[in-house]
């Protein structure tokens, strides 16, 4: 009789999960469907007008979705040439060493610190620096959002990727290096085509990080409506516009924002679930 | 592991019971409301001193003006806060309001120009500048305002609101009166789709960029500016005069006053009158019997309402950087707050 | 002899980039917390974790008079923890009980799909879980409150739990369960008596590293336990939290110094959080 009560608690317990995956998509899409009837859902991805002006209401989510692809693409290129080389140096040169146990804790630490404060720092400091190196006019923008996203994803790539390259089997490296292969060889030939597939979803699920970011974009990002037209310039992702205008939103705009909240929970949920899928058959090669 | 685990436990949920057990003080009526931002530190200290003369606890939420109006629709507060009094189309979405204004600011221009003390602006170069036509802080049309200053070769890096706001409305309904294109293109609003510059959270967030980022240029509430002791500009007003923001220069700026208050007073034709000057208002239901609100707290509403346009708050206001309400605008006030009514029945007497 | 001589200085250059790159990956760390302990740390004190947020009007007087800000920021710490308290003696249970389920029937397919699921949700933007939670509490409770704030918390570190506990589950032996088992034991005796504290340890950590990414989360609060100036004990009103002061403080000038001392607060709790999630882990490895 316990048993069975027991058993129906894990059940329950477990069901709860798709309970509040679909509540989230079922209320969100019923909230949403407000701004897609009136506009049209292609309209509305494919619009770049966000006209708040009452009477003259116009809402589309193309500057927002640019703006969260930009920074993404922006930081994962930035973030590549340190996650990899810190994946290399706890995974492969120094596996198993005190120093790797060392910068393995730095870089939980980075993880670990919260992202209004990686705002704070990236707002009174980079920004600054950011404006003395003439690489933003205004110093918040496109780019700095990018380079503050870049160092918060570089943790979740460089940690994921070395445990890949930790599990490259050592007979494999030593056949080569047996045929006198020097390390960088045994990098490149062995090494990234055997765990290759593993830093590729380690990648791809520190894309999944950079595109909900919210507090850090919001603080850095410039928060303006238009579509970005360079690097320079200020603009919005999906989750700042979010961060900036659910406060005081109702009707039409309301909607308008929880649309774009839908769209962004899709992307996000899209990119998990292939990193996911991808790291699951990793680790079963 | 459980023997920690426990005590930590029971206490933590001592600890929930006792703060349950304290929440609940009974007599008093707890009032809430939410919205402008602008006049929050004069709230801040008026909602204490009523608190101290009647027992009445009084939250306020500095949220922007639009979250304000939008938690009144919702019924979730007692009274809204707004720098922009309702338009006739929005009255029409809601039941009857009763604008109570409380005090009078100044959406003031303020700039961080490094060694330049004295900035002279004018209505329409104030709309080129948001429009995006000047750029630079050297413009011609810039320098000829301000003959005696050396005007830096800069981008000019404009601030505005992220968030639905009465300075914006404030301010974008200023620029429609002296600028036809400003009028046509972007118009006056809470929120309005400026083309250049960066945008802030809250008057605060504004004041924050402005003091941060050299050469930056935005309209903020001059409370922020006169306490930061952040530069702000003199504006040339609808006679042609210079004017520096100020208490008197505020004050000066109220005209005509409507019998329910709402009213613009931007760009006024007044001698000494500062032309991007305002009301700020608290925003009532006529009928205060909506969601389960009780009689007690309808009457607190009433009398809070009452408090604000006292002598010895209105003589406070400039403490913390505001104008008093002209005589005339506190006489109306008083007659419409007779009119709110409990089930039908008049609440004041 | 030359190529030799290349290939082995190729590989010299390549190990000496890693070297100098991944030295360059802890600058940022390094430079965020001496910017915070260097600013933060002489606004630290007794009255600073003792008082509450001064309101607009004080900050502005002090500000005005070119005074230091009074008060601190009791009410969210006070925020935090309630906060944080109510979500997880909801959230660990639940999550234990779930990541059991997903071990002991890991051949269903619908194990399967609530594993990937909860993949899911421990992705999803934390911006999302405060829509979703001001749909599902604050809207239905016409108000923001605290309850509706640990809503938003418990979401977030349900996934966390759950998978921390179905990992350790799965990799220990199945000879335990079955001498539990073999000894007469009932299932849920065995499950509750020998496996989840035979697993304890990871979870545990599981458990400390979800506190420890909630706690610095504002995006999911804004929308949901809005914040509040005076220290509250009433889970039905609005409330506030540490991480929520600091949006605060970074919105308003007249508060900015105490932004310093709040982030202090929060990121040694956070790393020390991190910090002691490892040594258990550590100590108690399964």
């Amino acid at each position: 009789m316990q048993d069975k009560i027991f058993k129906a608690l894990l059940i329950l317990s477990a069901v709860l999960i798709p309970v509040i995956g679909g509540g989230i998509i079922l209320s969100l899409t019923v909230d949403a469907s407000g701004a897609f009837k009136e506009f049209g859902f292609w309209e509305f991805v494919f619009s770049d007008d966000w006209i708040t002006t009452a009477g003259k209401e116009k809402y589309g989510a193309l500057p927002f979705i640019t703006g969260t692809l930009l920074t993404t693409a922006l930081a994962l290129l930035m973030c590549i040439p340190f996650s990899l080389p810190v994946a290399l140096f706890t995974g492969e040169y120094f596996k198993g060493r005190k120093i790797a146990a060392v910068l393995g804790t730095v870089i939980d630490l980075l993880a670990g610190i919260p992202s209004i404060i990686y705002g704070l720092w990236g707002f009174y400091v980079l920004r600054g620096t950011f404006m003395y190196l003439d690489l933003s006019p205004q110093g918040s923008g496109i780019l700095t959002a990018s380079f503050v996203l870049a160092i918060m994803i570089v943790p979740y790539a460089a940690s994921l990727s070395a445990e890949f390259i930790k599990m490259v089997p050592a007979e494999l490296k030593e056949g080569a290096y047996a045929m006198g292969a020097t390390r960088a060889e045994v990098i490149r030939r062995v090494i990234f085509p055997m765990a290759g597939s593993g830093i590729f979803s380690a990648f791809i699920l520190a894309i999944g990080r950079a595109l909900g970011e919210t507090m850090t974009v919001t603080m850095l990002i410039g928060n303006t409506n238009q579509m970005p037209e360079t690097l320079r310039t200020t603009g919005n992702t999906m989750a700042s516009i979010i961060a900036n205008q659910f406060g005081e939103a109702d009707g039409l705009k309301l909607s308008s924002l929880i649309a774009i909240g839908l769209l962004l929970f899709l992307i996000t949920a899209i990119i998990n679930i292939i990193g996911k899928i991808l790291i699951r058959r990793a680790r079963h090669v | 592991m459980k023997k920690f685990c426990l005590p930590l436990i029971a206490g933590a949920m001592a600890l929930s019971f006792a703060a349950c057990g304290g929440s609940g003080s009974a007599g008093s009526v707890e009032l809430s409301g939410a919205g402008a931002t602008f006049p929050l530190p004069f709230y801040n200290m008026s909602f204490e001193g009523y608190d101290a003369a009647t027992g009445n606890k009084v939250s306020y939420g500095g949220i922007g003006s639009g979250g304000g109006v939008r938690n009144l629709k919702d019924e979730i507060v007692d009274f809204a806060g707004s720098d922009a009094f309702l338009t006739d189309e929005e009255m029409k979405d809601m039941k009857p309001v009763v604008h109570i204004p409380t005090c009078m600011g100044a959406v003031v221009l303020a700039y961080n120009l490094p060694d330049v003390v004295k900035l002279n602006l004018s209505g329409d170069v104030i709309a080129d500048i948001y429009a995006g036509k000047i750029t630079k802080w050297n413009d011609a049309r810039l320098a000829e305002l301000n003959p005696d200053v050396k005007l830096p070769a800069k981008d000019i890096i404009v601030a505005y609101r992220s968030d639905g706001s009465g300075t914006t409305f404030i301010f974008t309904d200023y620029l429609s009166k002296v600028s036809e294109n400003w009028k046509n293109t972007y118009g006056a609003g809470k929120t309005v789709d400026f083309p250049v510059g960066q945008a802030a959270k809250g008057n605060p967030g504004v004041a924050g960029i402005i003091a941060q980022t050299p050469y930056s240029f935005g309209y903020i509430g001059s409370e922020y500016a006169f306490a930061q002791k952040i530069p702000y500009a003199s504006v040339k007003n609808s006679r042609g005069e210079l004017i520096t923001p100020s208490t008197e220069s505020i004050s000066a700026a109220a005209g005509d006053i409507p019998q329910d208050t709402r009213c613009s007073i931007t760009n006024a034709d007044a001698e000494g009158a500062y032309p991007i000057s305002c009301f700020t208002w608290l925003l009532i239901y006529q009928e205060q019997h909506y969601g389960d609100r009780s009689m007690e707290q309808a009457k607190a509403t009433v009398d809070l309402m009452k408090y604000m346009l006292a002598d010895s708050v209105q003589q406070k206001t400039a403490t913390v950087n505001y104008a008093p309400l002209p005589k005339k605008a506190i006489e109306l006030s008083l007659q419409n707050l007779k009119t709110v009514t409990y089930d039908g029945q008049p609440i004041l007497k | 002899m030359n190529k030799v001589k290349f290939r082995i200085f190729k590989s010299r250059l390549l190990f000496i980039m890693v070297c100098v790159l991944s030295g360059i990956t802890a600058i940022p760390l390094v430079a965020i917390l001496g910017e915070v302990l260097i600013k933060g740390w002489n606004q630290l004190g007794w009255s600073f974790i003792t008082e509450a947020t001064p309101n607009a009007y004080k900050a502005m007087i002090a500000a005005q008079a070119g005074e230091d800000i009074p008060g601190g920021i009791a009410n969210g710490i006070v925020g935090t923890f309630l906060m944080l308290f109510l979500a997880a003696v909801v959230a660990i249970p639940v999550g234990i009980l779930c990541g059991i389920c997903l071990s002991e029937y890991r051949k269903s397919w619908f194990a399967t799909f609530v594993s990937y699921l909860t993949d899911l949700l421990q992705g999803t933007p934390s911006i999302i879980i405060g829509i979703i939670t001001y749909i599902w509490v604050v809207v239905p409770m016409k108000g923001y409150s605290a309850i509706a704030g640990s809503v938003a918390l418990f979401i977030m570190m349900l996934p966390l739990i759950i998978r921390s506990t179905e990992e350790t589950m799965k990799v220990l032996p199945d000879t335990l369960k079955e001498a539990g088992l073999a000894l007469g034991g009932s299932y849920w005796r065995v499950m509750l008596k020998v496996m989840v504290p035979a697993a304890l340890g990871s979870i545990f950590t599981g458990i400390l590293l979800a506190i420890s990414r909630v706690v610095g989360e504002t995006a999911p609060l804004m929308f949901t336990a809005l914040g509040g100036a005076a220290i509250s004990w009433n889970m039905t009103k609005p409330m506030s939290a540490v991480p929520l002061l600091i949006w605060e403080f970074f919105n308003d000038p007249n508060l900015q110094n105490l932004i310093w001392g709040a982030s202090l607060f929060l990121l040694v709790f956070v790393l020390c959080l991190n910090l002691l999630a490892k040594q258990v882990a550590k100590k108690w490895k399964v």
